[in-house]
């Protein structure tokens, strides 16, 4: 059985440098040109897993409000 | 919406579960929002019985079903059933007995990994099955996440 970790700080380092510098022609580097922001998930993977839910959770429930705002503001 | 006490009280009522879609992505690094929260479960009798009871609280209402039509969240309508779709007092809840590209629940355990999150214990599929389901699923909605997904499985170091 495996778990599902969060990285240790050499990990990370090496995480970081292949999604930030990506080897030309790789997914990585395609990801890059498709518009994904590397340095978003580069920022999450510096989070424990635990972590990543919080953030992420709290972000849902911040777009909610917003949402709940503006359909009130639109009545 | 929390889908953290949803998480919380599916764990704590011994629900045989695994995490999938876009919580799982994220559980991997994924940095997409996702307002639902995507679950596949064991259909054993017991199971059922157990998931019922976890989600009664909620009040579960099919979000497809036209409103006047009475709808009965128990055991009886999971045994009936292998996709469900809700809304719940906690927020969006869709029930899967099989992830499209790895099985049914057996399957996805077996690809399911480990993970402390959501304040509990919980199972997730691990990075390279959550790729496979997303790509055999084959909506637009899948199909966008998979750019970023391989490039957290090609970040990784290889063992």
């Amino acid at each position: 059985m495996k778990d599902l970790l969060p990285l240790t700080p050499e990990q990370l380092a090496r995480v970081r440098h292949r999604l930030l510098h990506p080897a030309p022609e790789s997914r990585i580097e395609a990801a890059r040109k498709y518009g994904i922001d590397l340095t978003l998930v580069a920022a999450q993977l510096s989070l424990s897993p635990a972590d990543r839910v919080r953030t992420m959770h709290d972000a849902c429930a911040a777009a909610e409000q917003a949402r709940g705002a503006a359909r009130r503001i639109a009545k | 919406m929390n889908f953290i006490a949803l998480v919380q009280a599916l764990v704590d009522s011994g629900v045989d579960f695994v995490i999938i879609g876009g919580w799982c992505a994220i559980l991997h690094g994924s940095s997409y929002l996702t307002n639902d929260l995507d679950i596949c479960y064991s259909r054993v009798p017991g199971n059922l019985k157990r998931l019922a009871a976890a989600l009664a609280p909620c009040h579960p209402k099919l979000r497809d079903l036209p409103s006047g039509l009475p709808f009965v969240w128990d055991e009886v309508t999971l045994r009936n059933g292998s996709l469900f779709t809700l809304s719940t007092d906690l927020g969006i809840l869709d029930l899967m007995a099989e992830v499209a590209g790895v099985g049914g629940f057996e399957e996805a355990k077996t690809h399911s990994i480990q993970v402390q999150a959501f304040g509990r214990t919980v199972w997730t599929l691990d990075l390279p099955s959550l790729i496979q389901a997303k790509r055999s699923a084959g909506r637009e909605k899948d199909l966008r996440l998979l750019p970023e997904l391989e490039s957290l499985l090609d970040s990784q170091d290889r063992e």
